[in-house]
């Protein structure tokens, strides 16, 4: 089938690289031409395990192609997917601007029937507008479908999510047309729904609002075990062996960041808004949330004031481990908070350091190991849950630091291995492990 | 700090007979009894009512509960098990004794503990030797602290004892099932002793993981699940409304979210919302907790409300069906709190029944197996009936109002109760059917989070 993906950020570069793989004809599409450049020239734009092989591999065979030439690539394919950014406005809002315009270019190149389906996650009622914005701006009146298919990937293991979803949503105005994104996606033998387009729109959001409402419930719950004095990794433990309850998503800590649930829940909020629904459970949710880096700052100035000129070291800056986006990272609330108060951070991540520069404080000095950034500091404050940090050597960074002193922001390490090493230790939900 | 010990019970293990004391034998008493009797423990249940005592000792179960009756009987003829008022019984010469006593709401919404603190005053001045006082009933966080500060007072010095806790997992209808073959077990215990002791118990015949914790850990394990589980219907009942609003299928959406495994498909059915004696409750009590404790719990509260809210949107839903509601019929279809179950504790029913009588509808009430729980309640009247079938309930009736999920109501012959009916209407407070089928059927038909079959059938465009 010819494929043609508009946008090449994370879920378009997968999108596309994985269709091809399957093998689809595709050609994907950016504005950007520096962009299109890079890829055409072997590079990759975004970090993501495997993208950057797969992509060369159906590059050189053939199937995968970059072009800046939008009206080209629409004639060409039978399936448009859009798979442009939809990032929020500063009033929580989804900003639909890409969409629109690239539904327009859309309208005008298209020559005969296509199917136009919208992967980006857009607020439910999107595809109506997509719709619209390409009848009005066909050049010529043929038939075409809006169809929703909205993408569950997850950055870090992006491939295998598009590989083997857990689910295939597809939303589209008559069976005929679902059929062909069916035929589509048939090769990987997943479970698949097959709905109208508002419902398939709603899934998505319905399902990280969900995820984001679990996450904030076990934040709560922490906060009473911090005071009840119970150990919130044990009460986990107990629950999630409840099924209907499940252990993913229970991890108390900093919350949740990054370029999906943030905005998705002020977005359904909006939309239930619009609908004249007050979702106060979400925004419930959602102020739970941010107050977690706030909850994480007073715990280090509790134990460390006054936090002037204190070192602090910051291990992990990234949203989440295995990625390098800083979008909503929760280590930019709490960099920013900590030098606010006066500490001087030093601060690693495996792979985030770059694009951390751009929005921590300037005068957040960043080192090329943990061990380097705990040199000589009065603090370790743990923010992303890097694996390398489990496996950390902590006599080593006990032995550099000045004071022992760690802030654990996802429960990474045990507390009783951390009373062990000598660290005074403090968590999420548990008892603080305090000098002797 | 304690670790957690994920153990599996070893089924080949010897572990010696142990003799069990417990307190209470409403539904978590009662299996807890003849569950432990059918496992080779010589079982004593206390309850101060001699009348309940006496119809347990004869054989005759006090709840409804499947495969209770036959551990009865078997476990009173082998002698493990008897029941008794006294209470010292159950406590000399015992080596565990288990609180199973209600926590009963108040008023307030607070769990009321006199019956737990009147157990441990009970048990004060029995104490024999090292006893190990295990909550079983759902409490909320550091009672059992309280238990043990009530005992310590009152026992004079010398007096050596542990207080644990060791929540159950019970669901009605299934209950005696949930204990035997549990998701998993959980043990709070402050002291190596008691920990032991639990553990031993649980040697024998469970193949599930023990979370093995701090008492008050483990006090909160089960609120704080229970609560998840309320939070998990409550979330779906907002997408509910939403849906409504824009005319697509809740069911549709709750399969799709359903479908991550991070989330699964359990408790996502939209409807009426939670009712029962547990997570209402349960909820409740951890929302105490935290307000105890200064914790901000808004998301908790929200929770709480909506679910309170569901009552109040089926009732305008009826409202819209019927226009005014004086002397209309109305066949109320299932009144306990989820199917397979007598019991109305919670139930939507309770808060529906009375506010359709009281505005003026003529009502007919049909439950297979909890009328007569709610015939207390609401005894009948000239414009209140039970009735024997969800046929009588149609026959003449202006709407039909479904409030539980009982499987019988899904397999209705509906031509037949379309052509009782004065006008077929249904609103289904269960989503039992599927609304196409149901136009099909000849029904105006109202659910919840389906938008109206019958209204709308176009999505409505969102502003965007």
């Amino acid at each position: 089938m010819n494929i043609c993906v508009v946008g090449t950020g994370y879920v378009g570069l997968v999108t596309g690289a994985v269709f091809a793989d399957l093998g689809n004809d595709v050609v994907c599409v950016d504005n950007v031409a520096e962009k299109i450049a890079t890829l055409q020239a072997g590079g990759m734009p975004i970090y993501e395990p495997g993208l950057e092989e797969m992509v060369a591999r159906n590059v050189a065979d053939g199937r995968l192609g970059f072009t800046t030439d939008l009206t080209d690539a629409v004639r060409r394919s039978v399936v448009v997917f859009i798979t442009v950014g939809t990032p929020a406005t500063d009033t929580g809002q989804t900003d639909l601007g890409a969409v629109e315009a690239v539904a327009r270019e859309i309208g005008r190149a298209m020559e005969r029937y296509t199917v136009v389906v919208n992967k980006s996650t857009v607020p439910v009622g999107t595809g109506d507008l997509v719709r619209e914005v390409i009848e009005r701006h066909q050049s010529r009146p043929v038939p075409f479908d809006v169809v929703s298919n909205p993408e569950f990937l997850r950055e870090g293991c992006a491939i295998e999510d598009t590989l083997r979803p857990d689910r295939i949503v597809i939303g589209a105005p008559t069976q005929q047309v679902a059929m062909t994104l069916l035929e589509l996606y048939a090769p990987l033998e997943r479970p698949m729904i097959i709905t109208d387009v508002p419902s398939a729109e709603m899934i998505k959001y319905a399902s990280n609002a969900f995820l984001a409402t679990k996450i904030s419930f076990v934040n709560v719950i922490a906060n009473i075990c911090e005071l009840a004095g119970a150990d919130i990794t044990q009460v986990v433990k107990g629950m999630g062996l409840d099924p209907r309850i499940g252990p993913a998503f229970l991890q108390a800590g900093l919350g949740y960041g990054g370029s999906c649930f943030p905005k998705d829940t002020d977005s359904l909020v909006h939309t239930a808004a619009a609908l004249g629904v007050d979702f106060v459970l979400l925004r419930a949710a959602v102020e739970t949330n941010a107050e977690r880096a706030g909850h994480f700052v007073r715990m280090i100035e509790k134990a460390l004031a006054p936090l002037d000129d204190k070192r602090i070291a910051v291990l992990g800056l990234a949203f989440k481990a295995n990625t390098d986006d800083m979008r909503e990272a929760k280590s930019i609330e709490v960099g920013r908070h900590l030098v606010e108060l006066g500490a001087q951070i030093r601060a690693y991540d495996p792979v985030a350091m770059d694009n951390a520069r751009r929005v921590l404080p300037a005068s957040v000095v960043y080192c090329d190991s943990p061990y380097a950034a705990a040199a000589d500091a009065d603090a370790v404050a743990l923010i992303t849950e890097w694996n390398e940090f489990k496996f950390l050597n902590l006599e080593r960074l006990r032995a550099v630091m000045r004071r022992p002193v760690v802030f654990d922001g996802r429960n990474l390490w045990e507390p009783e291995r951390m009373r062990r090493l000598g660290f005074e230790y403090h968590s999420i939900g548990r008892r603080p492990v305090l000098p002797a | 700090m304690r670790r957690t010990k994920m153990r599996r019970t070893d089924p080949g293990g010897i572990t010696s007979n142990q003799i069990l004391g417990i307190f209470g034998t409403g539904y978590a008493g009662l299996v807890t009894s003849v569950c432990f009797a059918e496992l080779g423990h010589t079982v004593t249940a206390i309850d101060k009512d001699h009348d309940v005592v006496a119809r347990l000792s004869d054989g005759t179960p006090t709840i409804h509960e499947p495969g209770l009756q036959e551990l009865l009987t078997g476990n009173l003829e082998s002698g493990r098990l008897r029941f008794t008022t006294k209470a010292e019984d159950a406590v000399v010469g015992s080596d565990i004794v288990f609180l199973c006593v209600g926590t009963p709401p108040r008023a307030d919404g607070r769990a009321d503990l006199c019956q737990v603190e009147e157990v441990a005053r009970t048990i004060a001045p029995l104490l024999d030797g090292y006893k190990l006082i295990v909550e079983k009933s759902t409490v909320p966080a550091r009672t059992a602290y309280w238990v043990d500060w009530t005992i310590r007072r009152l026992a004079g010095p010398n007096r050596e004892f542990d207080v644990a806790s060791n929540p159950e997992f019970l669901r009605e209808g299934t209950a005696v099932q949930d204990f035997l073959k549990p998701d998993r077990i959980v043990i709070g215990a402050d002291t190596e002793r008691a920990r032991s002791r639990l553990l031993d118990l649980y040697r024998k015949g469970f193949h599930c993981p023990i979370v093995a914790t701090s008492v008050t850990t483990a006090e909160l394990i089960k609120q704080t699940a229970n609560a998840f589980l309320a939070t998990k219907i409550s979330f779906i009942n907002m997408v509910s409304d939403l849906c409504e609003e824009l005319g697509v299928d809740v069911a549709t959406v709750a399969r799709g979210v359903g479908l991550d495994p991070r989330i699964g498909s359990h408790f996502l059915n939209a409807g009426l919302g939670f009712g029962g004696s547990c997570l209402p409750k349960d909820l409740n009590a951890l929302i105490t907790v935290a307000e105890d404790n200064g914790v901000d719990v808004a998301m908790l509260r929200e929770v709480e409300r909506i679910n309170t809210a569901r009552v109040e949107r089926l009732l305008a839903k009826v409202d819209r069906a019927l226009w005014v509601l004086p002397q209309k019929v109305i066949g109320v279809l299932g009144v306990a709190f989820k199917q397979d179950t007598d019991d109305i504790r919670g139930a939507p029913s309770l808060g529906i029944i009375p506010r359709l009588h009281s505005a003026g509808a003529i009502v007919r009430v049909y439950d297979p197996a909890a009328a007569q729980n709610i015939q207390k309640l609401y005894p009948p009247n000239d414009r209140l009936a039970y009735v024997a079938s969800a046929v009588e309930a149609a026959r003449g009736a202006d709407a039909l109002v479904i409030l539980t999920d009982w499987d019988e109501f899904r397999s209705l012959d509906l031509g037949g109760i379309r052509s009782l009916m004065r006008t077929p209407i249904i609103v289904d407070g269960r989503n039992l059917f599927e609304p196409a089928r149901m136009r099909a059927a000849g029904f105006e038909y109202h659910s919840l989070g389906r938008g109206e079959a019958t209204l709308r059938t176009v999505p409505r465009r969102v502003p965007v």
